[in-house]
């Protein structure tokens, strides 16, 4: 446990001295809370919701995309490629605790992200945020655990990092543009919208934007499933793939 | 009879169609210095990367501290420390995070700030580990195969990188370290380094294993395979494998 304290701290200040993780997950989100919240306002215009009281759930959703499609799968291909974890594998620790340890440290931002980016709409935009604490902390945690599990794949399915970045850029970004975490889905033709069905970061920006609207579970069933069902198949499948990986 | 610290029997790995070791059988006992010597591609990284755990053989037994590296990683590495051919380390990771994040893997690691003192390091300890010149990497590198306070250590290219007289401080400390009683098996390209440390030589060729002894029983073997009349007397160890190591096409390259 010592172990796993000293690996989660240092890279944790890993994290932060990575700009690009650290920009992406907690100033980006809030540049683009304050770009379009000054382009549209928050006045009432949905059913008593403004822009930015719809725009705050699916921006998060959109930190735990960048955190859990880009950033944590970058990290695992650099040490893989660079043959960081064969290091740690010539130790009593082992690879699979520098993992998670990685892990940890990704969703621990995650979640620091998605608070700023609540704390800066409330404190600019003053959002409605009508759901219970309870239900929107298990949506983002199941929303987070799908983009991770994704996120997972990628360093194992990608032939080096440059392969691996190339994975990522391409499944973040058309998740993102396709699932409403940036452009509402309510602007979509309906091909957009049936393409977008097949991509989980949908189901996650659905499943957020109703639980901030204090919306209930059983409404969201389809989401609930989508979104645990990829979280558990896909961590499962890429635990086998890491395992049958030759990592030296 | 005492126990070898690693013992190992009919070693065979395959990377696909291409058999990188074949059959190689060797020993160490404690206190023990091995050296694993041959040409760039004879199977030497191979061979002690199967005893690291880090490679799984196609055949053969291999066994440190009685046990197996690949079933009983954990057990083995608390006794066992390592230095890889190449280490990179996490990004922007400083000295001293490296070695106290290294110190956490074990129970009762040794004193890294004293140790970063006798290396040389010790006003690097603020320092980010990519901005270290070479030579301090090998060191720091060095430093970490030691944090465990191991019984057996694995050195692949031990002095790589180091100036003259940082590598006669090591090998000076590595004598230091086997008079404690430490097994060391170590690979190396410099016959001067094997001539002033080995105890036992492993000499490979093409994957295959030419002999396996003591370092005089090595030159004994050199003398035998190098024909009457060019044999001379006095040689050193690495004039003596220049002799018989073979000629193949990648080694006759040179620029005029």
């Amino acid at each position: 446990m010592k172990a796993f304290f000293i690996i989660f701290k240092t890279e944790f200040l890993l994290f932060l001295r990575n700009f690009f993780s650290f920009f992406f997950a907690l100033v980006f989100p809030v540049l683009m809370l304050v770009l379009f919240g000054g382009i549209y306002g928050n006045e009432p215009i949905y059913s008593g919701k403004g822009m930015m009281d719809i725009c705050v759930p699916a921006y998060a959703v959109m930190v735990m995309g960048v955190t859990g499609l880009m950033s944590f799968p970058l990290t695992l291909a650099e040490y893989k490629e660079k043959k960081i974890y064969k290091r740690f594998d010539a130790t009593p620790v082992g690879k699979k605790q520098i993992i998670a340890a990685q892990t940890t440290v990704h969703v621990i931002m995650t979640l620091i992200g998605i608070v700023i980016l609540c704390g800066m709409g409330k404190l600019l935009y003053d959002i409605k945020i009508q759901g219970n604490v309870g239900p929107i902390c298990v949506g983002i945690l199941l929303s987070t655990a799908s983009m991770f599990s994704m996120g997972f794949l990628f360093p194992v399915i990608g032939p080096d990092s440059k392969g691996t970045s190339l994975l990522c850029y391409i499944c973040y970004f058309i998740m993102l543009f396709l699932s409403g975490a940036t452009i509402p889905d309510m602007l979509f033709p309906d091909t957009m919208k049936t393409v977008a069905g097949f991509l989980p970061m949908t189901y996650a920006v659905d499943l957020m934007q109703g639980l901030f609207a204090g919306e209930s579970f059983h409404m969201y069933r389809t989401e609930l499933l989508v979104l645990g069902l990829s979280a558990i198949l896909l961590t499962a499948l890429g635990a086998l793939l890491y395992r049958k990986k030759d990592w030296t | 009879m005492e126990q070898a610290v690693v013992q190992v029997e009919g070693l065979n790995l395959a990377y696909g169609t291409i058999r990188a070791v074949q059959d190689v059988s060797f020993s160490v006992k404690s206190g023990e210095i091995l050296a694993v010597i041959g040409q760039n591609g004879s199977g030497k990284t191979s061979t002690v990367e199967c005893v690291e755990g880090l490679r799984k053989p196609n055949h053969g037994s291999i066994l440190v501290f009685g046990k197996n590296p690949l079933k009983h990683r954990n057990e083995v590495y608390k006794e066992m420390g390592v230095q890889l051919q190449e280490t990179e380390y996490p990004p922007k990771i400083k000295v001293e995070e490296q070695c106290r994040l290294f110190a956490s893997f074990y129970e009762h690691p040794a004193d890294w700030k004293q140790l970063l003192a006798q290396l040389g390091l010790e006003e690097k300890k603020k320092r980010q580990v990519c901005k270290l010149s070479g030579g301090e990497r090998q060191r720091l590198s060095i430093l970490l195969s030691l944090m465990g306070r191991p019984k057996l250590l694995v050195l692949d290219e031990l002095t790589t990188g180091l100036d003259p007289e940082a590598r006669q401080n090591m090998w000076i400390s590595f004598r230091n370290i086997k008079e404690n009683g430490v097994s060391i098996i170590m690979v190396s390209h410099y016959l001067d380094e094997v001539e002033a440390l080995a105890d036992n030589i492993l000499y490979l060729e093409q994957g295959k294993q030419r002999f396996f002894g003591s370092q005089q029983g090595f030159r004994d073997y050199a003398k035998e395979q190098i024909p009457e009349g060019e044999r001379k007397e006095g040689c050193s160890l690495e004039q003596l494998y220049l002799q018989i190591a073979p000629k193949t096409a990648s080694q006759k390259w040179r620029l005029e």
